[in-house]
């Protein structure tokens, strides 16, 4: 009776989140030049969130790596449009393959470890990526990074440039629906259930014979191609890479992301990307030690519900 | 304890800090032993009981709440200190010379001081009995519980113990590196990974695993530069941890 209820929680959260969809969609048009790249940047954080959610509301597995993955897109993005040449649709499917064979390499290694060794292992893989990217200058650029001249995407008779600012909010816009759905039907399919239950009961699942690891790897993956993805359309966006994407900042902003809208929920982090995206823009603004007020939020937010507050709306009407 | 501590590189950088402070004031460095220790244990101790307690066992929550922690001690201390690095001047300026080599003297009692640290800590832990009531809790709180053990209490202690250290650790690194306000970021991890090799609750896991690291990063920074050394490290680390998942030291 109560996962009946839970389930149709789920099927209003979706027509929420397709209503939203539209919503920007119409939003494009109307919004002014500043708040439109803002929404643009906040369309591309909320791929990264829902990515991070696959991982850490699906599974549970709470990785403080995904700048990896997020600095991995940006930069296999980069490189191929600088050495390879290629367009711009093809330079994000390197973005995603290099966040494809991260992620497999991090997971297969990481995985298999219990919580707090996952958490910590993730932590250093974040470490060894930052180091080296920030060391290796010749190649990623280090901390003055590298910018790129994007190509022009030919639509049959008609080509569209990235540099037009609404071309590339209904660029990303299009990557944020197609990633929603996917990420959607995954959440709901059978193995988004099977990851529910690894999230809930790791033992129960091993006993009734599921391979756990392969499934937490898989939920992994998927996270780290997703990532991928908005490092990539990050890149693209700025037209610009450099070390800082494999910072600290871009593993530890999708845990809050997700811990503020609600941890498996997928729409959900979006408006812990709103909000947070908000906050940053405009208490930066006036306070440059807005991050002591960043601690605080972790902390109250932990407090007064682990999962956020679209879960805490869903559990106050459940009971 | 339950706590994997984000917080607490911040928490050496803190010490660092407060110990130029006390620098500056008092203009002796010994009196900061004596005046950090008593100010981390004033502030540590009502934020494990009222800010952490909740998440303890929860090891994700409780990294994600210590993150918070960590930012906002960083930035207080940017705030207060200021992002430029200083450099606190030797206390105790002489040099030994053993065989030829002149030895730093303050960085041999720096030595004689962590020998001395630890082995009060192995003693605690081990032969004391609160030692044993430290780890009864640590082995499994709730029939430590059961038996009667104070377990809150113990929590406290532990985790007021270990900023201490922390802080203490940071005291004595001051005037050998420079104070800097993001300078805990680059020994957490380090200490995260002696951890995890030593095996999580391991004292002597942990001294060897610390030990053996450091003098392993010392040799390839001679070869390697710095960061390649400390990446290196990181890649050893990992082919210890994919043939022993629990450690070195932990059965």
């Amino acid at each position: 009776m109560e996962f009946e209820k839970v389930g149709e929680k789920r099927t209003t959260l979706h027509y929420f989140a397709i209503t939203f969809l539209l919503l920007l969609v119409v939003m494009g048009i109307l919004l002014p030049k500043g708040a439109r790249s803002l929404v643009t940047h906040m369309m591309i954080f909320s791929i990264l969130a829902m990515g991070y959610d696959v991982c850490f509301g699906l599974t549970n597995q709470c990785s403080l790596g995904h700048s990896v993955f997020f600095g991995a897109g940006a930069y296999g993005a980069i490189f191929s449009i600088l050495h390879l040449k290629v367009g711009i649709l093809p330079s994000i499917f390197f973005s995603m393959g290099a966040g494809l064979l991260l992620s497999l390499v991090v997971g297969l290694i990481s995985v298999r470890l219990s919580e707090a060794y996952f958490v910590i292992i993730t932590a250093i893989f974040f470490a060894v990526f930052h180091l080296l990217a920030m060391d290796m200058t010749w190649l990623t650029g280090g901390d003055d990074g590298l910018s790129i001249k994007l190509p022009s995407i030919s639509l049959g008779p008609e080509t569209i440039s990235l540099y037009n600012p609404l071309v590339n909010y209904y660029f990303v816009l299009i990557f944020l629906a197609v990633s929603y759905l996917i990420l959607n039907r995954i959440a709901r399919s059978p193995i988004g259930k099977i990851f529910v239950s690894i999230r809930e009961n790791e033992k129960r699942v091993q006993f009734l014979g599921y391979n756990v690891f392969r499934y937490k790897l898989i939920a992994f993956i998927i996270s780290g191609l997703f990532s991928a993805l908005s490092g990539g359309l990050y890149a693209l966006t700025l037209r610009y890479g450099s070390a800082d994407f494999f910072s600290f900042h871009w593993s530890i902003m999708p845990v809050v992301w997700c811990l503020i809208g609600g941890l498996g929920t997928l729409a959900g982090s979006w408006i812990g990307v709103v909000i947070m995206s908000l906050f940053q823009y405009y208490v930066s603004a006036w306070w440059t030690y807005y991050l002591i007020l960043f601690g605080i939020i972790i902390l109250l937010i932990l407090r007064i519900s682990r999962k956020g507050i679209l879960g805490y709306v869903i559990s106050r009407r459940l009971t | 304890m339950g706590i994997v501590n984000m917080a607490h590189g911040d928490i050496y950088m803190a010490g660092a800090v407060l110990s130029f402070y006390v620098v500056g004031m008092f203009g002796n460095f010994w009196l900061s032993l004596i005046f950090v220790p008593a100010i981390v244990i004033l502030v540590s101790a009502p934020v494990e009981r009222f800010v952490l307690r909740p998440y303890e066992g929860h090891h994700s929550s409780t990294m994600i709440a210590t993150v918070g922690i960590s930012f906002i001690i960083q930035q207080i201390a940017l705030g207060t200190y200021g992002g430029i690095p200083k450099k606190i001047t030797n206390p105790w300026p002489v040099s030994f010379n053993f065989l030829g080599v002149d030895y730093p003297g303050y960085r041999l009692l720096v030595a004689c001081i962590s020998v001395l640290i630890l082995a009060g800590l192995w003693l605690f832990l081990y032969k004391t009995s609160y030692g044993i009531l430290v780890r009864a809790s640590m082995q499994d709180r709730e029939m430590a519980a059961a038996m009667g053990i104070d377990v809150n209490k113990v929590l406290i202690t532990t985790f007021v113990m270990g900023s201490v250290l922390a802080a203490v650790g940071g005291v004595l690194a001051a005037p050998i590196n420079q104070v800097f306000y993001l300078m805990g970021d680059n020994v957490i991890l380090l200490s995260f990974i002696v951890v995890i090799i030593g095996g999580l609750g391991s004292l002597k896991g942990t001294l060897i695993a610390a030990l053996s690291l450091c003098s392993l990063e010392g040799v390839m920074a001679s070869v390697l530069s710095p960061t390649k050394a400390r990446a290196a490290i990181f890649v050893i680390m990992i082919m210890i941890l994919i043939r022993r998942p629990q450690g070195l030291f932990r059965d």
